[in-house]
C-alpha cells in the first residue's frame, strides 16, 4: 500500500488558466443605442398619430384631421333632405307638396314659414284635429310624433330643409332651439290641436 | 444566484411585449372600429356588402387576384381650394376682394372673372391662407366655398376620390389589400366601371376591353354550352375570332357573376371624418356642396344595423 499522498493534481493549468480581465462595457454600443431609441421616437412622433385610429397619413395629429375639415357654415341642407325624405317625405311627399288625404302641404304654409316655436313642436308630439293651412281647412287623421326619436340635430336639420327648400324661403332651426323647445314641452305626448299651437307665443 | 426565475421573467417579457404590440395595440386601434356617420348627411358608412357581392369576395380571394390588384389608394397631402360661386350685390367690394386676394389681376379682369362663375380663385393653398382668402371674399358680400382636396399620385390617376381607411374595410375579412399593382388599384372600381358586362367580358378576354393587358384570361369561370330554344341573355357578345363556334354560347358561372357583383360593389369614396374633402354637390339638388352620400335608403338602413357612432 503506497501511504504516501501523491501531489495533488493542479486544479489550475499552468499560466493561470482563464482569467476574468477587465472588460468595461462598449460605450460605443451605448451609444449607438441611445442614437437609434432618438431616431426611433422622432419617427414614431411624426407617423405614428399617436395609435389614434382616426389619424392616417398625411395627418400627423387629430387636431390636424380637425384643422382640415371643410368648413360647417350655415344649415346642413344635405342632411336634412336625407332625415326628410326618410321621415316625413312618405306622408308629406318628397316635393313637399303634401298628399290630399294624406298630410297638409308645407310649400308656402303658414305654420312652416311662421314662428319657430309653434313648427318645432308639430313633430315633437304630433298635430290632431282640423287646421287651417293657406285658407284650406283640413281635417286628416292625426299626425304621430315624427320627430320626438330624432336627435336635436337631425330635428333641426330637417326643420330647416323644410324652411328653405320649394320655394320656402325662412330663417334657419338651430339645435339649441329644438333643445329648448324639448326642455320647455317636457315629456309631453299628446298631441297638438291647432289651438294649442297659436297658444304658443310667436316668440 | 439562482437565474431561473431571472430567465423566465425575460422571456415573459419579451412574449408580453411582442403579445401587447401585435395583438392588443392594434386591437384597441382598430379592433372596435364600427360603421360611422358620414360628414353632414349622418348616412351610416360602410354599408354591408349585397349578398352576390359578399360571395364574390370568396371568388376574388379564391382566385388570387390580391396579388396583381391593391385595393388601398394613398394621398400625399391635403390642400384647400377657394371657388368663388356667386358674386353678391356689392360688385365693387367683390372687385376690391378679389384684387386683393390676387394682385395680378386687373380691374378687367376682374370682371371678367366674375362675369363666369363659378370660378376657382385660389388653388392648392393651405389652410391658413384659404381661411384668410375665404373670408376676404365673404365679406365682401358674394358666395364663396373652400374646398378640402386630397392629393397624390393614385388620386391624380382617378383611383379614387380620397384615400382609403380602415373604416371602408369593416365588413371585409380578410381585407384584400394586396401589395402590388401589376394591374390598377381597385378600391373604387365599382365607380369607374360600374357595368357588369364590362367586367365579364373583362375575365374572359381582358385585352377586349384594355388594350395591351397583361391580364390572364380567366376562361374558366365561364361555361361554354350548346344553344338551346334561344340564346340565354347572359351569354357574352364576343368578337368573331373568339366567339364559340355556331349554335354555342359563352356564359358566365354563378362565380362569375358574384365577382363581377364585388368588383361593383368596391367604392370608397363617402366622406368621412378622417379623410376630409369636400364633394360638390349633384347637378339638380337644391343642397349646396355638402357630402357624397349613398341614396336616401342608406339612410333608413340606419334602423337595421349597429348602432352608427355618433
Amino acid at each position: 500500500m503506497n501511504a504516501q499522498p501523491t501531489q495533488p493534481v493542479a486544479l489550475t493549468p499552468a499560466g493561470g488558466g482563464p482569467q476574468a480581465g477587465r472588460a468595461p462595457a462598449p460605450v460605443w454600443s451605448f451609444v449607438l443605442l441611445f442614437v437609434l431609441f432618438y431616431w426611433g421616437m422622432v419617427y414614431f412622433d411624426l407617423h405614428g398619430g399617436w395609435f389614434n385610429p382616426q389619424v392616417y397619413t398625411p395627418y400627423a395629429t387629430i387636431s390636424e384631421v380637425e384643422r382640415y375639415q371643410p368648413p360647417r357654415e350655415g344649415p346642413d341642407l344635405a342632411r336634412g333632405k336625407a332625415v326628410y325624405e326618410t321621415v316625413c317625405g312618405l306622408c308629406h311627399n318628397n316635393d313637399g307638396m303634401g298628399k290630399p288625404n294624406q298630410a297638409p302641404p308645407f310649400v308656402g304654409s303658414e305654420w312652416v314659414l311662421g314662428s319657430p316655436a309653434r313648427m318645432i313642436r308639430i313633430p315633437l308630439a304630433g298635430l290632431t284635429g282640423p287646421i287651417t293651412v293657406q285658407g284650406q281647412a283640413i281635417n286628416l287623421s292625426s299626425m304621430p310624433a315624427m320627430g320626438a326619436a330624432l336627435s336635436d340635430e337631425d330635428l333641426a336639420a330637417v326643420l330647416t330643409y323644410i324652411r328653405s327648400s320649394w320655394g320656402n324661403k325662412a330663417s334657419p332651426i338651430s339645435a339649441e332651439q329644438v333643445k329648448a323647445v324639448r326642455a320647455e314641452i317636457g315629456n309631453r305626448t299628446q298631441p297638438w290641436t291647432a289651438g294649442d299651437l297659436m297658444a304658443v307665443p310667436e316668440k | 444566484m439562482n437565474y431561473g426565475p431571472l430567465i423566465f421573467l425575460a422571456a415573459f417579457f419579451a412574449l408580453a411585449s411582442s403579445w401587447f404590440g401585435l395583438v392588443l395595440t392594434p386591437q384597441m386601434q382598430i379592433g372596435h372600429l364600427q360603421q360611422t356617420n358620414t360628414l353632414g348627411a349622418g348616412a351610416t358608412y360602410p354599408v354591408a356588402r349585397p349578398g352576390l357581392a359578399r360571395r364574390g369576395i370568396e371568388v376574388y380571394r379564391a382566385n388570387g387576384c390580391a396579388y396583381c390588384h391593391s385595393q388601398q389608394v394613398g394621398q400625399t397631402a391635403t390642400l384647400c381650394d377657394v371657388v368663388l360661386a356667386e358674386a353678391g350685390t356689392n360688385q365693387a367690394a367683390l372687385v376690391a376682394a378679389l384684387l386683393s386676394v390676387k394682385p395680378a389681376l386687373t380691374d378687367a379682369n376682374a370682371v371678367q372673372l366674375m362675369a363666369k362663375l363659378p370660378q376657382t380663385v385660389l388653388q392648392g393653398a393651405s389652410r391658413e391662407v384659404a381661411d384668410t382668402v375665404y373670408k376676404a371674399l365673404k365679406a365682401s358680400g358674394s358666395k364663396a366655398e373652400l374646398w378640402i382636396v386630397p392629393t397624390g399620385p393614385d388620386l391624380a390617376r382617378g383611383w379614387g376620390k380620397r384615400r382609403t381607411v380602415a373604416e371602408d374595410f369593416l365588413f371585409d375579412y380578410p381585407v384584400m389589400l394586396g401589395s402590388q399593382r401589376i394591374g390598377p388599384d381597385l378600391a373604387n372600381v365599382g365607380l369607374r366601371q360600374p357595368d357588369a358586362n364590362w367586367h365579364l367580358r373583362h375575365f374572359y378576354a381582358p385585352r377586349l376591353e384594355v388594350t395591351g393587358s397583361a391580364m390572364p384570361p380567366y376562361r374558366f369561370l365561364f361555361e361554354k354550352r350548346r344553344i338551346e330554344r334561344a340564346r340565354s341573355p347572359d351569354a357574352l357578345d364576343l368578337p368573331p375570332g373568339l366567339a364559340p363556334g355556331n349554335g354555342y354560347e359563352i356564359v358566365p358561372t354563378q362565380e362569375a357573376k358574384a365577382l363581377a357583383a364585388y368588383l361593383i360593389s368596391l367604392r370608397a369614396d363617402a366622406p368621412l371624418f378622417e379623410t376630409p374633402m369636400t364633394v360638390p354637390a349633384a347637378p339638380g339638388t337644391n343642397a349646396p356642396a355638402a357630402t357624397n352620400l349613398p341614396a336616401p335608403k342608406a339612410f333608413g338602413a340606419v334602423n337595421s344595423t349597429s348602432p352608427a357612432r355618433k
